[in-house]
C-alpha cells in the first residue's frame, strides 16, 4: 500500500534558508521521487521604467499569488480609439454586446462611443475571453481611457 | 454669461485664455493630447479631456474629438485661442449646429478673411486703403503682364487660398514674370490646393502696422489702437510693439477711424486684427485676422482693456460695453516672443527645462505655460513664452525691456533670448529705425554669429 511520504520539514527549512541567502525566488530539489520547490514572491525590484509587454514575456509568469496590474500596463488592454460617451449595449437597456467571461472575436463589436450624435462601434482588436471590463454604460470616456481588457 | 467653456488649444494661449475665465467665474475645461497630459493649462482646469494622440490633426484640429468632449462636459462655449480651428469657419459652424457657441467671428466673416481675394475686395468696398495689383485673381499670364506693368515692377505673386507669408513670389522685371507666374500656381496648388494667383504692387521696405478691433455683433465697434510688428522672420513675427514709433497722431486716428466704421459697418463679432503694410505715409491692407492675435498683450497693456474677456463678453450675446471714448492709451509696451530655437540657427530645440527663472518688477508681464521641470514637447510650435514689458515712454520700456531679458533664465533648452539682448541693443531698434525686411537683413550680416 503506497503511503504517503511524510513532509520533510528540514529539508524545506534548509531549501528557503539557502532561498534568503542566495536571494534567489525559487529552488527545486527532486531526490529519490520526491519533488520540493521552494518559491517565494519578491517586491517589484525597482520603480518599472519599461511596462511588461507581449505575450512572450507574460507567459513566463508564474507567480503564485496574482499581482494587480494596472490596466494600463495589460498586454489585454483595450483603449478607447476617441473621447465620447460609452454605451456597452446597442439600446438603452439591451443586453451589453460582452460581459465579463464573453468569449470575442476579432472585429466582433465590444462598446459603443457616442461622439457627435454619432454612434461608433469599437471592434475587438483581437480575439479572447474579456476578463475586466473597465467602463460603466453611459460613462464619458477620454482618448486612451482603458475600456476592457481582453486575455 | 456661459456655464463652462472648453478651450481648444493649448499651450501660453490656453493659459490665457483660462486666467480670464477664472476671472469671470466660468468654470473651464481643458483638451489635450497625450503628449500635453503634465502641461499647466491641464494642471490648472476645473476639467479636463484627453482628446487624441499627439499629431495635431487628430487631438487639436479633431472637430469630433472636440465636439465629444463638449459633450461629456456640459460645455456650452468654445474658445479656440489662436492658431489650430481659431479660423476655421466650418468648425464655428458645428459648434452653432450642436448649440455650443464659438467665441469668435460669425462663420460668414471668418470665410470672408480666409479668402485673401475676397477679403481684399471687401477692404475696398469698406473704404480701407490697399497696395495697388490685381482686382481679383489674375486669370492670364498676358493679363498678369498688364497689370504688372500698371502697378510697376517689383510685383509680388501671392496664392489666394495662402497666408502667414506662405505661397508668394517677388518678381523683379518683366522678363522673370512668365516663369514666376508657373512656379507659383504649381507651389500654391501644391500648398493649398488651389492655383488661383493676385498680383501686387510690391513694397520694398514697409512697416508692418495692425489695429486692434472688438464689435459686438450688432454694429457697435471700436479700435484699441495698433501694435508695430515689423520685426519678423520669415514672415513670422518676432518683436511686437505699441504705439508704433513710426505713425503721428493724425496718421494713428486716421487709420484707426477708418477701421473700426468698417468693422460697424459689416457688424463684426469680437476681437480682430487688420493688418497693413505702412511705406511712404500709405497704408495698405494685407489681411485681416479675425481672432485673438499671440501679441495682444502689447494692446492689454497701453490699453489696461482684457480683450480675453472682452471676447467671451460678446460672444454671450452682450453689448460691447466700451465706447471709443472709454479707451485711453498709456506708455509704451513691448513683446518678445521666446522661442526655443537655436539664436543663431533657428533650429527647433525642444526638450527639458532644467532651470526656469521668469523676470519680474513692475512692468513686467509673463505669459507663458512652460515651468520648471516641463519638457517641451516636439510635435507643436516653439513659444518657450512671451515677455511684455510695459513703461511710461518708449525709451523706460526699452531700459525695462533690457532688465528683464538679462534676469530671465531658461536652462536646458536653447532659446532665442540672445536674439533679443543683442536687438534691444541696436541702435536702429533704439530708433524706432526698422522695416519688415530689417531683422532678415541683420541677421544676413551674421549679427547674431558674434
Amino acid at each position: 500500500m503506497p503511503k504517503t511520504p511524510a513532509i520533510d520539514h528540514d529539508a524545506i527549512r534548509d531549501l528557503a534558508k539557502l532561498l534568503d541567502e542566495t536571494g534567489l525566488t525559487e529552488i527545486e530539489v527532486q531526490r529519490n521521487g520526491t519533488l520540493i520547490r521552494v518559491a517565494r514572491n519578491l517586491p517589484p525590484p525597482t520603480a518599472r521604467t519599461q511596462p511588461v509587454q507581449g505575450p512572450g514575456v507574460a507567459e513566463t509568469i508564474t507567480a503564485p499569488v496574482a499581482v494587480p496590474i494596472e490596466p494600463t500596463e495589460h498586454p489585454g488592454l483595450v483603449a478607447s480609439p476617441m473621447v465620447g460617451t460609452a454605451y456597452v449595449g446597442p439600446t438603452p437597456g439591451a443586453r451589453p454586446f460582452v460581459e465579463v467571461g464573453s468569449q470575442v472575436k476579432t472585429g466582433e463589436t465590444l462598446i459603443i462611443i457616442e461622439a457627435m450624435k454619432t454612434m461608433n462601434q469599437i471592434p475587438a482588436p483581437r480575439s479572447g475571453t474579456v476578463i475586466q471590463i473597465l467602463v460603466e454604460d453611459g460613462q464619458p470616456v477620454e482618448y486612451g481611457e482603458p475600456l476592457m481588457i481582453i486575455e | 454669461m456661459f456655464d463652462k467653456i472648453l478651450i481648444a488649444n493649448r499651450g501660453e494661449i490656453a493659459l490665457r485664455v483660462l486666467r480670464a475665465c477664472k476671472e469671470l467665474g466660468i468654470p473651464t475645461v481643458a483638451v489635450h493630447s497625450t503628449a500635453d497630459a503634465d502641461a499647466m493649462h491641464v494642471r490648472l482646469a476645473d476639467e479636463s479631456v484627453c482628446i487624441g494622440p499627439p499629431a495635431a490633426k487628430d487631438s487639436y484640429l479633431n472637430i469630433p474629438a472636440l465636439l465629444a468632449a463638449c459633450e461629456i462636459t456640459g460645455a456650452d462655449a468654445v474658445h479656440p485661442g489662436y492658431g489650430f480651428l481659431a479660423e476655421n469657419a466650418r468648425f464655428a459652424e458645428i459648434l452653432a449646429e450642436h448649440n455650443v457657441q464659438f467665441i469668435g467671428p460669425r462663420p460668414e466673416h471668418i470665410r470672408l478673411m480666409g479668402d485673401k481675394i475676397a477679403a481684399k475686395r471687401a477692404a475696398i468696398e469698406l473704404g480701407m486703403p490697399t497696395v495697388a495689383g490685381s482686382a481679383g485673381a489674375v486669370g492670364s499670364d498676358a493679363e498678369a503682364e498688364r497689370v504688372a506693368r500698371d502697378v510697376g515692377y517689383p510685383v509680388m505673386l501671392k496664392a489666394a487660398a495662402g497666408g502667414g507669408g506662405r505661397g508668394m513670389k517677388v518678381v523683379r522685371s518683366a522678363s522673370d514674370l512668365a516663369s514666376a507666374l508657373a512656379m507659383a500656381r504649381a507651389e500654391a496648388a501644391a500648398a493649398f490646393g488651389d492655383d488661383t494667383l493676385y498680383l501686387e504692387k510690391y513694397l520694398e521696405r514697409p512697416r508692418h502696422i495692425e489695429i486692434q478691433v472688438l464689435g459686438d455683433g450688432k454694429g457697435r465697434a471700436i479700435h484699441l489702437g495698433e501694435r508695430d510688428c515689423s520685426l519678423q522672420r520669415r514672415h513670422q513675427k518676432v518683436w511686437e510693439e505699441g504705439p508704433s514709433p513710426a505713425l503721428n497722431a493724425a496718421a494713428r486716428d486716421q487709420i484707426c477711424e477708418t477701421v473700426a466704421g468698417a468693422m460697424r459697418d459689416i457688424q463684426y463679432l469680437g476681437a480682430g486684427t487688420v493688418e497693413f503694410l505702412y511705406e511712404d505715409g500709405r497704408f495698405s491692407f494685407i489681411e485681416m485676422n479675425t481672432r485673438i492675435q499671440v501679441e495682444h498683450p502689447v494692446t492689454e497693456m497701453i490699453t489696461d482693456i482684457d480683450l480675453v474677456a472682452e471676447q467671451i463678453r460678446v460672444a454671450a450675446g452682450n453689448d460691447l460695453a466700451l465706447r471709443q471714448y472709454d479707451v485711453k492709451f498709456h506708455g509704451h509696451a513691448i513683446e518678445c516672443r521666446i522661442n526655443a530655437e537655436n539664436p543663431v540657427s533657428f533650429r527647433a530645440s525642444p526638450g527639458k527645462i532644467v532651470h526656469y527663472h521668469p523676470p519680474g518688477g513692475l512692468g513686467v508681464r509673463i505669459d507663458s505655460a512652460v515651468y520648471h521641470g516641463y519638457a517641451i514637447p516636439p510635435f507643436y510650435d516653439s513659444l518657450v513664452g512671451k515677455l511684455i514689458v510695459h513703461g511710461k515712454t518708449r525709451g523706460e520700456c526699452l531700459m525695462r525691456l533690457n532688465r528683464a531679458l538679462d534676469e530671465f533664465v531658461v536652462d536646458g533648452i536653447e532659446t532665442t533670448l540672445p536674439l533679443f539682448r543683442a536687438l534691444a541693443r541696436e541702435a536702429d531698434i533704439i530708433d524706432g529705425d526698422y522695416h519688415i525686411h530689417w531683422l532678415e537683413e541683420f541677421l544676413a550680416r551674421g549679427a547674431m554669429e558674434q
